[in-house]
């Protein structure tokens, strides 16, 4: 088999006597679209932040294409080419759009190439998002849909072999998320990248994704085929016990 | 209207570096002093502005790399060149950020501020134990000082070479790097950027100028002890200069330290007893109405004319 582009092996995260991600093992391959779901506080977020080196996890390890990073700053499993966005956008708010995807190309991806050389142009990647006429706009002056888009572009810049999504579909509106899924799509068939996305709104990603794994209080409870996991009993009670949040709800969550 | 290039702003410089060169023989004795303080403030403002402007970290330890600096030369006037020590100034400034910057650069905020602070109180009073327990004195006595005219070449170059340094800087991707630290240095990690190097980088180099700096001017005193040359109204009236300019700006300190210069000296001629009250009312003024610095006066004259 493939080696794995990203490998999660045994991640457990401990805030004090909290265990916020237990034992979690994730393999994601190049070309895949995994969705990660979860009820609130079931540590996703938290799995991400180990994933990308923001917060070292309390044991197990990460493997990077064939490298151990556990341990390692997160400008280190950048430069191996792991990407991530945040769940509330983080722009650099002072500075025009198109640096903000720059700044990616100039130091985590710098040593890489894309596999579509379009993909080496800040203007290139604002133009895919839909961004080429806000491109000169200080990325704080733009609407909270678009900061997310340029938060895309931001780990697209970084020319990433894994892309990271944290809730990216959320406060948008049904028309947006959709587009944002086609987009999300798109990226992954034409840089072959693997994507891991997060999102609370459970039926978008569902609609999406190839494969899903979903936490629970930390661990993670199935992992397989979308459809196979809306139908596991764990999950389901998983999501019912915290006051009716199914496994189907409807993907719009707010305009 | 075409953008100013990194190259047209450095020949720029150069070029008002070259006309200022001439002033000793076109000045007064008073004129020339008042134009000496003005690009010591300049060098200093620039120099503090180039880390702390793009990182948004407040680094009050400027009195602490002057001082070293005139130490430098305190120490090895006599026996080293006036040039050299200006050099060996600026290189232990430079040694001395990067050994501190590797321990404190990750505090930020007040916190920053108050150690970078309480920096050159450590230095002023290690130098002041040093100096009575083995060299037996207080203060040193500066012999045979360079002719003023020297004086004012060396800080003209230092303080050119800290605008030209500023300008490279900021075009390059540390001062990208800078840039992103100061807006959201965790996103930058998560960018690729190792933002404990790049800090510790940009602060060691950033210190090279009040080092050389404060070499450069220890022998326009007579008479330097620690108390005179570790005086902490220099880092502050570094940080309020630049920060009155526009602190993200290179321009900007520059204009406020002549401004500031010209205006202490005025004032201080006008009013000798309430010159410091109507200074600190001035800055008070410009801090609530101009919070953006002078440069952004600028920046709003340049947005009213591109909308027109």
């Amino acid at each position: 088999m493939r080696e794995p582009l990203l490998a999660a092996q045994g991640v457990s995260v401990r805030f004090g006597g909290l265990v916020a991600v237990d034992a979690v093992d994730l393999a994601v391959h190049a070309g895949e679209l995994v969705g990660v779901i979860g009820p609130n506080g079931a540590g996703k977020t938290t799995f991400f932040h180990a994933l990308s080196g923001v917060l070292v996890p309390t044991s197990g390890c990460i493997v990077i294409v064939g490298d151990d990073l556990t341990g390692e700053g997160a400008h280190a499993f950048a430069r191996h080419g792991i990407a991530r966005t945040f769940q509330t956008p983080r722009v650099f708010k002072e500075m025009p759009a198109i640096d903000n995807v720059r700044f990616g190309l100039e130091f985590a991806g710098r040593t890489r190439s894309h596999a579509h050389d379009a993909f080496d142009e800040p203007g290139t990647i604002l133009e895919f998002l839909g961004l080429a006429d806000v491109a000169a706009v200080p990325a704080g002056g733009l609407t909270p849909s678009k900061q997310r888009l340029l938060e895309i572009g931001m780990a697209l810049g970084a020319r990433p072999r894994v892309l990271l999504l944290d809730e990216v579909a959320a406060g948008l509106t049904h028309a947006e998320v959709e587009l944002t899924a086609q987009l999300i799509r798109r990226v992954r068939d034409e840089l072959g990248l693997a994507v891991i996305w997060i999102e609370h709104a459970v039926r978008v990603l569902m609609d999406y994704v190839e494969r899903v794994a979903v936490l629970h209080q930390g661990r993670k409870i199935a992992d397989g085929d979308p459809r196979a996991v809306a139908k596991d009993a764990g999950v389901i009670e998983a999501y019912l016990g915290e006051q009716g949040e199914p496994v189907t709800e409807p993907g719009r969550k707010a305009a | 209207m075409r953008r100013f290039t990194l190259r047209d702003s450095i020949a720029a410089t150069v070029l008002a570096a070259l006309a200022l060169a001439a002033m000793p023989w076109l000045m007064s004795d008073f004129a020339l002093a008042l134009t000496l303080t003005c690009l010591m403030y300049a060098g200093l403002a620039v120099s503090w502005a180039m880390f702390c402007g793009a990182t948004n970290y407040l680094s009050l330890a400027t009195a602490a790399f002057f001082g070293m600096g005139a130490y430098v030369t305190a120490w090895g006037i006599g026996t080293l060149a006036y040039g050299l020590g200006v050099l060996l100034g600026g290189l232990a400034a430079a040694a001395f950020a990067a050994l501190v910057g590797a321990a404190v650069l990750h505090l930020r905020g007040a916190y920053f501020a108050v150690i970078t602070f309480g920096l050159g109180e450590l230095v002023r009073h290690a130098i002041t134990y040093y100096e009575k327990a083995y060299a037996g004195t207080v203060g040193r006595v500066i012999s045979e000082p360079p002719e003023t005219v020297t004086i004012y070449h060396v800080v003209l170059l230092v303080s050119a070479l800290a605008v030209v340094t500023a300008l490279v800087v900021r075009a390059s991707r540390l001062g990208l790097a800078l840039r992103g630290i100061g807006s959201d240095e965790e996103r930058a990690r998560t960018l690729g950027v190792e933002t404990r190097r790049a800090k510790i980088l940009a602060f060691s180099l950033s210190a090279f100028f009040p080092g050389a700096l404060g070499a450069a001017m220890a022998v326009r005193w007579t008479y330097i002890d620690p108390l005179s040359v570790f005086n902490p109204f220099i880092g502050f009236q570094t940080v309020l200069i630049a920060m009155v300019g526009g602190a993200h700006t290179i321009l900007g300190p520059i204009a406020s330290s002549v401004l500031f210069s010209v205006l202490t000296e005025y004032l201080r001629l006008q009013f000798p007893y309430l010159f410091l009250v109507i200074l600190g009312l001035l800055l008070i003024l410009l801090v609530l109405y101009l919070p953006g610095g002078l440069a952004s006066l600028l920046e709003r004259w340049r947005w009213g004319k591109s909308r027109a």
